[in-house]
């Protein structure tokens, strides 16, 4: 069997040049183009599973930069977690293009978007190729251009230009902590590849500042505390983007890079457990937050960084298998609750769930894959979320951290309460906009319904059932130290229960007492319901301490440019005027003076010498003799 | 006359003294009028004055035994030239032309050349050494002066009368009225 | 008995006189009357040249006879302009005739 797994990137890559440049001319073929180039991926993708599983691994492909003595050579990594990675992601972004076809029937710039998808398709699957930090970072950046990109879409829209420049700026501020971080692993370890990461073990402070930096890089990515501040906003792009970039995939990269260093942070146990709370703070905060959110977009995006803290704590304490299990179930739970949101935008043409209700009798397909999606996020067995939910559960209990178990559950507890508020808010009770709902058409539902299927099943290969096929699956080829597998029933059933009261709960406040409960519940605690509500006022905090800021110091710096130096060049120029008049006023006077005064002393001279034409013959016979009278004198005195 | 000579002779007074007196005296005299003639403020007086000045100059001739142009002098210049003066004076009718005095500064420029030049004259005068011949000679008579005339500066006297027929039409033609 | 140098100071003294009056009479006539005192003058340095050089010609006696001629003529033609003049100006004071002052 040949390598092609790093042909895998090539073909979306492929895609988004054709419908660049000739998008105006394929118009409705780009969808074509794209799909067909995700699904050459997908293809090449799991042929690279078997292959891995055939027992081949990573290699390089070339060398790329000679620098003096070292030399940067570019390869491939295919290793479980990679495989695992790229068959997700590519089945998601297929099933996601094929959707767009239906949701962005209508948009002007279809080819455009077709670009930019295959585009980021081709970023994020080059990331999960990458073997060392260079590579990783180029794609990095690139999933981080195709974001702003794909927000700001709609850019005639002011809110989605300034959501798009959030975004983008929010993650550089993590991306320059990565890149210090690669700095100082490159200074103190001398490599860059993945695979040298084993031998780092011996802690050494240094490391541990670089492991906490690129946690910096990867909390900008997957919209952790604090710099979750532009996951919301990233809503302001089209709903599959939403689905694609900010559910499943990108937003996965940084959960996926901690995973890739795991060796480092494993060794660097600061590092590691700073993870697991800056994921346990975040968890919380967002589902706080959710809870008493009114747009459909926002609540899910919200619901986003939980989960993604959620991982976090995963990982942070220690459960590399947990973490990444709860990566892929939902990836997938979650692609399908922005699709299904999406349909449901799509049809109603509002985002405000106060303006929803009754789809579910409309729509069937939308309202029952929702449905399935939102029991697999609250992990209500046996839905995949149920099965990774638990893994992480145990996890944190297991090594022994019962204060984020507390805040885990906790969380759950709200994820479930908040995700069927938002079900029974959209699907039941009376209808409250005026717009009729009606169906998806099938581009758009045949999705929905694959993505149920694997959200409902793709949890069992990590379950009892499977003999924990995915723990042992992804721990193949890295050494580190084993865990016990038993299920832990305790854990089971706490979660199942605190999930289903959460449920119990929304049912109650939502369908039984129709809405009446929660506004007394506002009216009460006023104050804590508008903190929350406006998201604990965090954006504004930002604003005063770090934008106004920098506005200022910009617009002082234009001023500066303005008056300073262009008043430089003008004080030049004005000095120059100031010569010029000088010597104009110069020439004129002084030159032009001289010429007319030697004009005007020549008429006094000759206004003097006037007097000697007198007309008179006397006098010039005056003159005639006079003259010969000294000329005789002369000669009579020299003679 | 020979017997007022006699009688000066016989108060001591010899031929020379008064012969030498009487030619100062003269001499004094037509100085005199000349400067009248260029200070008269009447141009009627000044032509009287001039033909006093010119009658002295005759006498002057006379002592130089130039007894022809003597009397030349008289019927020509007095005669003709000073009858023209007069003439042209009656015909233009400013007789009274004001005083000199009104133009102090050139007066007094002119003044000042002809004083100079006379001292001028006079230096070169007393400094040079004149060839002097005895008045041995006797003077030249008339007959001789006609005869050399007519010989010897026969061309000169063709040249005259043909200066005086230019000067004669040239008179006329200047004089002439014009058309209207 | 009456040396040659007092004549010739004679001449001198009314060449200066007349020389005077050329530069200073206003009168086109009068100037002219001066000039004829100039001839005068040079017509007694001649005769006395003539006197005292012992030559026996005559010479200077005649020199001045053509002198006295040439006056006459000058003064014919200088009396004609005289008139000339008095009939287009109506005077004859150069002072007033100035057509060639600038």
């Amino acid at each position: 069997m040949v390598n092609l797994a790093h042909l895998i990137p090539v073909f979306p890559l492929i895609a988004f040049v054709i419908n660049i440049l000739f998008g105006h001319r394929v118009r409705r073929y780009s969808a074509l183009v794209s799909i067909l180039s995700s699904t050459v991926s997908l293809c090449l993708s799991i042929y690279t599973f078997v292959w891995f599983l055939k027992g081949q691994g990573s290699y390089t492909l070339f060398t790329w930069l000679i620098l003096g003595g070292t030399s940067l050579n570019i390869g491939v990594i295919v290793d479980p977690l990679t495989c695992m990675m790229l068959v997700v992601v590519s089945t998601i972004g297929t099933l996601i293009q094929i959707y767009s076809i239906g949701y962005m029937k209508d948009d002007v710039r279809f080819p455009r978007f077709f670009a930019y998808m295959s585009l980021f398709m081709s970023s994020m699957l080059g990331l999960l190729l990458a073997d060392n930090f260079v590579t990783l970072y180029i794609f990095w950046e690139g999933v981080g251009l195709c974001s702003y990109l794909l927000i700001s879409f709609w850019f005639e829209r002011a809110s989605a230009a300034r959501a798009g420049m959030k975004a983008f700026i929010t993650t550089r501020i993590g991306d320059t902590g990565l890149l210090i971080g690669i700095f100082i692993l490159i200074f103190s370890a001398h490599t860059v590849y993945f695979s040298d990461l084993a031998n780092l073990s011996d802690a050494s402070p240094l490391l541990t500042v670089a492991a906490l930096l690129i946690f910096c890089g990867a909390a900008g990515k997957s919209a952790q505390f604090p710099l979750h501040v532009w996951l919301p906003d990233a809503m302001e792009g089209p709903t599959p983007v939403s689905a694609l970039i900010h559910a499943a995939t990108m937003v996965a990269a940084g959960v996926y890079l901690v995973a890739r260093c795991f060796i480092l942070f494993s060794a660097h146990a600061p590092a590691l457990i700073w993870v697991a709370y800056i994921g346990g703070i975040t968890a919380i905060f967002a589902a706080s937050i959710a809870t008493v959110s009114n747009d459909i977009k926002r609540i899910l995006a919200y619901s986003t960084i939980s989960q993604l803290g959620f991982m976090m704590i995963g990982l942070g304490v220690g459960g590399y298998s947990a973490g990444t299990f709860h990566l892929m179930t939902h990836a997938f739970f979650k692609a399908l609750l922005f699709l299904c949101a999406g349909s449901v935008i799509h049809s109603i043409h509002t985002q405000d769930i106060q303006k929803m209700g009754g789809i579910f009798r409309k729509m069937k397909v939308t309202g029952l894959t929702f449905v399935i999606a939102s029991l697999a996020i609250s992990g209500i067995p046996p839905f995949s979320g149920f099965w990774s939910k638990d893994e992480i559960l145990s996890e944190v209990l297991r090594n022994g951290h019962p204060f984020l178990f507390v805040i885990a559950m906790v969380t759950s507890l709200l994820t479930a309460f908040y995700m069927f508020r938002l079900i029974f808010l959209v699907l039941f009770g009376k209808p409250r906009s005026e717009i009729h709902p009606h169906e998806s058409p099938k581009v758009m539902t045949v999705p929905l319904g694959i993505l149920a299927v694997f959200a409902i099943f793709v949890g069992l290969v990590g379950s009892p059932f499977m003999n924990h096929a995915f723990q042992n699956f992804i721990y193949l080829g890295q050494s580190h130290k084993s865990e016990s597998m038993e299920p832990d029933y305790l854990v089971m059933v706490l979660s199942t229960l605190l999930a289903s009261m959460g449920i119990g709960i929304a049912y109650l406040l939502y369908v039984m007492n129709k809405n009446i409960l929660p506004q007394r519940i506002r009216r009460h605690f006023t104050l804590l319901y508008n903190i929350v509500y406006n998201k604990y006022y965090i954006d504004e905090i930002y604003d005063f301490l770090f934008i106004k800021p920098s506005i200022r110091l910009s617009r002082f710096a234009s001023e500066f440019d303005l008056g300073v130096i262009d008043g430089a060049v003008n004080g030049i120029a004005w000095i120059f005027v100031i010569l010029s008049k000088i010597s104009s006023w110069i020439d004129r006077n002084i030159v032009d003076g001289a010429v007319n005064m030697t004009a005007r002393i020549v008429g006094l001279f000759s206004l003097a010498l006037r007097r000697a034409q007198t007309g008179y013959i006397q006098t010039y016979l005056l003159i005639a003799f006079f003259g010969l009278v000294i000329i005789i004198f002369i000669k009579l005195i020299g003679g | 006359m020979s017997g007022l000579i006699h009688l000066l002779n016989n108060y001591g007074l010899s031929h020379e003294v008064i012969i030498k007196a009487t030619f100062y005296f003269i001499a004094g005299l037509t100085l005199l009028f000349a400067l009248f003639v260029v200070l008269s403020r009447n141009i009627f007086h000044v032509a009287v004055y001039l033909a006093a000045t010119l009658v002295g100059i005759a006498c002057i001739y006379l002592y130089l035994d130039a007894e022809f142009l003597a009397v030349v002098q008289v019927l020509i210049y007095v005669g003709a030239i000073v009858t023209l003066f007069i003439f042209t004076i009656m015909l233009t009718a400013d007789i009274d032309t004001g005083s000199i005095r009104g133009m102090i500064r050139r007066v007094s420029a002119s003044a000042l050349v002809s004083l100079a030049l006379f001292f001028i004259l006079i230096k070169v005068i007393t400094m040079t050494t004149w060839k002097v011949v005895l008045p041995g000679n006797a003077p030249i008579s008339l007959s001789e002066l006609g005869k050399s005339l007519m010989l010897n500066y026969a061309l000169p006297f063709e040249v005259i009368s043909l200066i005086s027929l230019a000067a004669l039409i040239g008179a006329i033609v200047i004089g002439k009225a014009e058309k209207r | 008995m009456i040396p040659q140098s007092h004549f010739l100071l004679l001449g001198a003294s009314l060449f200066s006189i007349g020389i005077f009056g050329v530069l200073t009479r206003r009168n086109a006539i009068g100037i002219l009357m001066s000039i004829e005192l100039i001839l005068n003058a040079a017509n007694i340095n001649l005769i006395t040249f003539d006197k005292f050089s012992g030559n026996p010609d005559g010479l200077g006696q005649i020199f001045a006879l053509f002198v006295i001629a040439i006056a006459a003529a000058s003064a014919v033609v200088g009396l004609c302009l005289v008139i000339s003049i008095y009939r287009n100006s109506k005077t004859i004071l150069i002072n007033k005739i100035n057509l060639m002052k600038w």
